[in-house]
């Protein structure tokens, strides 16, 4: 992979600017019609998908020209994929790999954000994106949880680092456990043998350690001999879905996101949600459990020659038509007293929470100024409640609502599955 | 040779006069402009022969006053304003240039009236977006210069229609075409091709005909105009509504126009219709008043070649919903009038006497646009100010045209007074001014400000005039049209 | 450094130093490395930076939301209207909304549809500027045309002096834009910035939101909202299609007339190119001849009846024959939400090779127009042969506006812009039509196409016009000099020219 194979892609941005807005026609809000954090904050055209894209075919032909402006802009970007479902609407062409793919190039030109780059050395010592305190599996004591690497089980249940290691986020992990218990299923984790799934290194640029991690998880689950994954992180489940089979790693390893799982297993009748859960919410679509999560498509061709942007064999591309929508959506239909009532930006064409990307780490505020925007969204839609289904989501509106003093609540659709029970 | 005589000789003796009674008959109008007689009248017959007059004009410095219309004018535009003023009155070109069905167009010259040409586009199954009730004399092409509104909003696009394109000539003496008809190509050329004169944009991002549209003759004089025109209905349904609630015609007049129910629709009060629709004075007109409710809205359903009864039975039933939902009733008279008749009146001229003449012999129009939400204060700061003034507020004829498909509204005072009176003149003289100075300040645009008001108005917006001035600097640098009007 | 930075300074002071920038990769974003951007947040600061320019002597340009972007091979300040993006009013009895230039149509149409009421959206689509300026639209039939749609108008001259036309500037209102006395819309768009524009709003009849359903790109309706149909029409000749269009303008039944060749159709329901090629060859096959779509909306069910009715009895007389593919319910319910609120442009003219080059013309469709452009029409389908452009159906499209009293007429080659021998063959064939445009005495071809003098030399040398009043109000000549071809702050819809691989233009 290479930004080089993107050029003719990078080529036929016409400058529309759909990419900045959701698809049009989904527009029911002035204050809500625009895909992209980054152009709606940063307003040069540079920060769009369309600018990026730009940037990246001169770039093909002079070189790069690093500056701090340059970097500013390839870093401040969340990766969401936002532009691109929107240009694919009308086009044929890639938006977020040519983007992702200069990310990377500056990266491997030494060009990383220090901010990052402490993230990843941290990834290098422990493993974890995240800080360390105490042990990855000390979140499981006293729950009896199967050690998936000793025990043969069905399906493991893969934490991710910000559940297993953030202290406010630890009720996650638990309340998936308690599910999958109550459901009878047949799970372990990995306890303090579990490492980063390297999904955010890669949103961050780090191919290589990406790819290590991908690697370390994928002998870990060879090893266990386990035949489904399951995880609550949307950023897992991203990277184990999408990624991994991208470069080739995943063989035939089945995952899960748990909104899934809890979906399948409501459907099957071993999961029951009698419990009343009085509340009016709505319900935030992470990016990469909804657009980003469609499944990869392994393809190879060449373009034909000629004036026409087309490809033998024919190139089919991902859109984000084949995200999961349902099965969190459903879930919420499932329980009782729960109201669900729509943002105006959902599914394909969600608002990013402001975490991805690297965002988080490299520009908080940035992260903020977006989770702010969707927290105002959620709002206008009288819910007293967002629900999302991802633990970097959760995190980031909970730090932004502290900071705003708002009265939303924000739950992970697992604690309310498990209030439910 | 002086210069009297080089115009002269431009048009031919028989086509100037500097006798001094044809003199006095162009230095004053019903208006109350100071009268300045002009130094000479000449009558142009062609476009080169106005393009030699504008160039003698440049060349001995000598003022110009465009004038297309008959008398009586009204509104002090083509008084001079200056001495030593040359009026090129255009009245005698009459030529129907062409009308074409098939694109919906006419193009005529500046001395062609109303009443000359709603037979000849008849004739080709069109007909016109009229003003209301235009005199007799009133020239088509001037009508359409001074942006006069028309009487069928739901076909007036833009503020300039039914205006297409023009020939003028400008201040500094050359032709130009606008729209399209600029070229490529002379017009003869344009017409063997398939052309005709009718798009208005450009050439090229300018948009000529605006900057002529409203000058009074400020800019150039324009030798011949085009315009749109409308098929003719092949069934007409016409219905009055009347309300002692002007907010709900309003609240009616906004539906039809929106959802394009109807053709002509205006609003008048008793005042007007009477002074309109009376034969016999005063008699009739006191018993017509008496006989109306205090505002009237008149509208026509209108049937084209397709199965004319049926859509105009669908319009009916559409309205009708509507007027439930308003809280009003359509009918077929108001009082003694029917609507049939006022759709007969205001699809001609306004018969002779003038209509604003017959009540008293003069009248001194306050008009100016605005939209819905103003009209209750303005009309109510009228009245306050003519009750002020000593002119009984019933007695003021109050017409109101929605313009534009809706986007706002022309509103016009007319007052009727005994010219003969001076008391009354003066009355309403200070009355025109005071009520054109409130009026002002609760958003009264007047967007055409003419004679003795007209400095005031157009000086509220110095930017404006500044660009105006510097537009005039480009179009008539050496200040040769119609010096003295406007910001000129 | 593109301008000195005194300069810089100076206007850095006016927009904060987070709205200016000079650095190469913002640049590079804008296709230009002459260029220093500049973001103004409303309109004292367009007026303050534009008067820095005139003391500096900087030239410099506008856009708003724009497609594509020509930029001059000279220092200049591009300014981005990115930051001015509030819609100001929407007043609904009296039918006008007031935006600024980075209001997009989606987003004004959206709070317009609540209301049942919608804006005119230009050809470039809903994705560009709100602001009424020069594009024409597919709904131009029943929602009026570019500039005619304008109402008041706050506009910023060359030299940084604040115009407000009409009722702004004499009582802040926004419900008129001529006057008092001559209209300054006439001169407007020759150059300086507009900042705030009141347009005019149509009635909507149909619903206040589509329920769309399913994901991209395969979005759809349910169901047809009441009361509104789209169909396909194709026609056994030009004659015959240019009859049926009067007959339908002047019968005052439809909403939409758009003049779309099969390949547009199949672009606009299609999610791929594959898809798009294979689709047309479908409908190439069975169409008789050109065509356009129809989309009728009622008031009201009588309304609906009686205009279906007419359009049958109308395509009868003329022999139309429906497009069956068209009926389908997923076709139909695509184009009309592709036409009434997305436009079908970008899917129709960019995703098969990247650009299109577009020679149009706005005014008399009808004997006129149609004819110039069925010769262009011979012409390109020259270069579908040599294999120098994408092979459609090699037509002219269009529409009729305000119904039918004007239209737009349209035709336009797409290829690879990348790919030099395509891209001379457009430009050459673009020169070609252009001056046929000339010598048949059928219209003023887009400026650029040819010099300007060439083109003003036989439309009463309007070009000499345009440079007084231009200079009138740019005495220092730093507005933007684009052959006169600007456009205010935006150039979307108006010139879809060959994207040149390096600027064009050279500063006069």
């Amino acid at each position: 992979m290479s930004i080089e194979q993107y050029k003719g892609d990078m080529e036929m941005c016409c400058r529309c600017s759909a990419c900045k807005h959701i698809p049009l026609q989904m527009v029911r809000n002035p204050a809500h019609s625009y895909a992209c954090p980054s152009i709606a904050k940063y307003n040069y055209h540079a920060y769009s998908g369309s600018g990026r894209l730009i940037i990246g075919r001169e770039a093909l032909s002079k070189g790069i020209n690093y500056t701090d402006r340059l970097l500013d802009i390839v870093y401040n970007c969340q990766m969401c994929g936002a532009c691109d479902i929107s240009c694919k609407y009308a086009m044929d062409m890639e938006v977020l790999e040519p983007i992702s793919e200069f990310r990377m190039k500056c990266v491997e030109d030494g060009h990383a954000n220090p901010a990052l780059d402490k993230v990843i050395n941290g990834l290098h010592k422990t493993g974890s994106m995240v800080p360390v305190k105490g042990k990855r599996g000390d979140w499981a004591e006293g729950l009896n949880l199967k050690n998936a690497t000793k025990e043969k089980v069905d399906v493991l249940y893969h934490v991710g680092c910000l559940t297993s290691y953030d202290k406010d986020m630890q009720k996650l992990a638990k309340a998936t456990a308690k599910i999958l218990q109550k459901a009878g299923v047949n799970f372990g984790i990995a306890g303090d043998a579990e490492t980063c799934c390297g999904g955010r290194a890669y949103q961050m640029g780090y191919r290589e350690d990406f790819l290590n991690q991908a690697k370390k998880n994928m002998a870990l689950i060879k090893k266990a001999g386990v035949k489904t994954l399951v995880t609550g992180c949307a950023d897992g489940y991203q990277a184990f879905k999408v990624l991994y089979d991208k470069y080739n790693l995943k063989g035939d390893l089945e995952v899960l996101h748990i909104t899934e799982y809890i979906d399948r297993l409501i459907k099957q009748g071993k999961l029951k949600l009698t419990k009343k859960v009085n509340l009016n919410v709505t319900y935030h679509d992470p990016c990469r459990l909804g657009r980003l999560s469609e499944p990869w498509i392994h393809w190879e061709g060449k373009k034909i020659p000629g004036y026409k942007f087309v490809f033998d064999p024919p190139k089919t591309y991902r859109r984000g038509t084949n995200g999961i929508y349902a099965p969190p959506r459903d879930i919420l239909a499932s329980i009782p007293g729960i109201k669900l009532t729509e943002m105006d930006r959902i599914k394909e064409y969600s608002w990013c929470c402001g975490a991805g990307g690297g965002v988080n780490e490299s520009n908080p505020e940035f992260a903020a100024w977006t989770a702010n925007k969707r927290i105002e969204e959620a709002t206008s839609t009288g819910a007293e409640a967002l629900v999302s289904a991802c633990p970097w989501c959760e995190s980031n509106f909970n730090k932004t609502l502290k900071a705003t003093g708002s009265s939303l609540k924000v739950y992970d659709i697992v604690e309310l599955v498990a209030k439910a029970i | 040779m002086v210069v009297e005589a080089k115009f002269a000789k431009i048009v031919g003796a028989g086509n100037a006069s500097s006798q001094k009674e044809t003199l006095e008959e162009y230095s004053r109008d019903m208006s109350f402009v100071n009268p300045v007689r002009p130094a000479f009248i000449v009558r142009p017959k062609t476009a080169a022969e106005i393009e030699k007059i504008v160039n003698l004009a440049n060349e001995t410095n000598t003022p110009l006053v465009p004038v297309s219309s008959g008398s009586p004018h009204f509104r002090g535009d083509t008084v001079p304003g200056t001495g030593g003023v040359v009026i090129v009155d255009l009245s005698g070109m009459k030529k129907i240039i062409k009308i074409t069905r098939h694109n919906r167009v006419a193009m005529v010259e500046p001395g062609v009236t109303f009443a000359e040409l709603i037979p000849a586009v008849t004739r080709e199954g069109l007909r016109l977006n009229m003003p209301l009730l235009p005199r007799q004399s009133k020239s088509v092409v001037g009508s359409m210069l001074e942006r006069e509104p028309v009487i069928m909003p739901k076909y007036q696009w833009d503020s300039s229609d039914p205006l297409a394109c023009i020939e003028v000539v400008f201040g500094n003496g050359e032709t130009f075409r606008t729209g399209q008809a600029a070229g490529p190509g002379t017009i003869e050329e344009q017409w063997a091709a398939g052309g005709v004169q009718k798009t208005p944009y450009g050439p090229g991002p300018a948009q000529w005909q605006r900057l002529v549209q409203g000058a009074q003759g400020t800019m150039g004089i324009v030798t011949w105009a085009s315009l749109r025109c409308e098929l003719l209905p092949e069934l007409e349904q016409p219905f009055v509504v009347g309300s002692a609630n002007l907010g709900k015609l309003t609240d009616l007049a906004h539906w039809l126009v929106r959802m394009k129910l109807v053709n002509e629709c205006f609003m008048v009060n008793n005042t007007d219709l009477a002074a309109i629709m009376a034969e016999k004075w005063p008699t009739d007109y006191c018993d017509l008043k008496d006989s109306l409710p205090r505002w009237i809205l008149f509208y026509n359903v209108a049937g084209y070649h397709y199965s004319p009864e049926e859509r105009v039975s669908t319009q009916i039933k559409g309205i009708t919903d509507i007027c439930k939902q308003v809280g009003v009733e359509p009918v077929k008279a108001a009082g003694k009038v029917s609507a049939n008749e006022i759709l007969k009146t205001v699809q001609k001229p306004s018969g002779e006497p003038y209509w604003k003449l017959r009540y008293k012999g003069a009248c001194q129009d306050i008009f100016f646009i605005t939209i819905y939400d103003k009209l209750e204060r303005q009309l109510s700061i009228m009245n306050e100010l003519a009750n002020q003034y000593g002119f009984q507020s019933s007695d003021i004829g109050i017409y109101l045209q929605p313009m534009v498909q809706g986007t706002n509204c022309h509103c016009e005072f007319n007052l009727f007074y005994d010219p003969t009176n001076p008391r009354e003149v003066a009355r309403v003289k200070t009355l025109y001014t005071k009520a054109t100075e409130a009026l002002m300040k609760v958003g009264a645009f007047f967007s055409r400000p003419y004679d003795t008001t007209a400095r005031m108005i157009v000086n509220q917006n110095a930017a404006s005039v500044d660009a105006l001035n510097r537009v005039k600097g480009v179009l008539d640098p050496n200040h040769i049209m119609n010096p003295g009007k406007l910001c000129f | 450094m593109a301008i000195s930075k005194e300069a810089y300074k100076e206007i850095e002071d006016v927009v904060g130093p987070e709205n200016i920038s000079d650095d190469p990769s913002i640049k590079d974003a804008y296709r230009s490395q002459y260029l220093t951007v500049v973001l103004p947040g409303n309109t004292e600061e367009v007026a303050a930076v534009v008067k820095l320019f005139n003391k500096h002597k900087i030239p410099f340009q506008v856009q708003s939301t724009g497609w594509s972007f020509y930029p001059p091979e000279y220092d200049f300040i591009f300014v981005d209207m990115r930051r001015m993006n509030r819609i100001i009013e929407i007043n609904e009895k009296n039918m006008y909304a007031v935006v600024e230039p980075y209001v997009i149509v989606a987003e004004l149409q959206a709070e317009l549809f609540k209301r049942g009421l919608t804006c005119n959206m230009k050809g470039s689509g809903a994705n560009t500027t709100a602001l009424a300026m020069s594009g024409h639209g597919h709904m131009g039939l029943s929602t009026g045309t570019g500039d005619r749609n304008d109402l008041a108008t706050e506009w910023v001259t060359d030299e940084g002096e604040i115009i407000r036309l009409g009722t702004v500037g004499a009582s802040g209102e926004w419900f008129c834009g001529d006057g008092p006395g001559p209209s300054l819309r006439g001169v407007i768009r020759i150059g300086g910035v507009m900042t705030k524009q009141s347009t005019k709003i149509y009635h909507w009849g149909g619903p206040t939101k589509y329920a769309l359903e399913g994901n991209s790109p395969r979005y759809t309706l349910p169901e047809i909202p009441a009361n509104m149909m789209v169909r396909y029409y194709s026609f056994p000749t030009v004659e015959k299609l240019i009859e049926a269009e009067l007959k339908i303008g002047e019968s005052e039944i439809a909403f939409e007339l758009m003049g779309f060749c099969p390949s547009m159709v199949s672009s606009n329901i299609t999610t791929n190119n594959e898809e798009d090629f294979a689709t047309l060859e479908r409908f190439t096959k069975e169409v008789q001849g050109p065509g356009f779509m129809v989309i009728i909306i009622g008031n009201f069910p009588g309304d609906f009846e009686y205009k279906k009715m007419v359009l049958e009895q109308i395509i009868k007389e003329t022999k139309g024959k429906s497009l069956k593919a068209v009926e389908d319910h997923n076709a139909e319910a695509t184009l009309l939400f592709q036409c009434t609120r997305v436009t079908g442009s970008i899917r129709e003219t960019f995703r098969a090779g990247g650009m299109f080059s577009s020679m149009m013309v706005q005014g008399q469709r009808y004997d006129l127009h149609v004819e110039w452009l069925e010769q262009a029409a011979v012409w390109k389908r020259e270069l579908i042969k040599k294999g120098l452009i994408i092979a459609d159906d090699g037509q002219q499209f269009g529409w009729g506006e305000e119904q039918g009293h004007l239209g737009h007429t349209e035709i336009f080659c797409r290829y690879n812009p990348y790919d030099a021998d395509s891209f001379k063959a457009v430009h050459d064939w673009m020169d070609k039509v252009a001056k046929l445009a000339l010598t048949g005495h059928y219209s003023v071809p887009v400026n650029s196409a040819l010099p300007i003098e060439e083109i003003g030399s036989q439309a009463c040398n309007y070009h000499i016009w345009l440079g007084k009043i231009k200079q009138a109000f740019d005495p220092n000549l730093v507005g933007a000099r684009t052959g006169f071809s600007y456009v205010g702050a935006d150039t979307a819809g108006a010139h879809t020219l060959v994207y040149p691989p390096k600027p064009p233009a050279k500063q006069p």
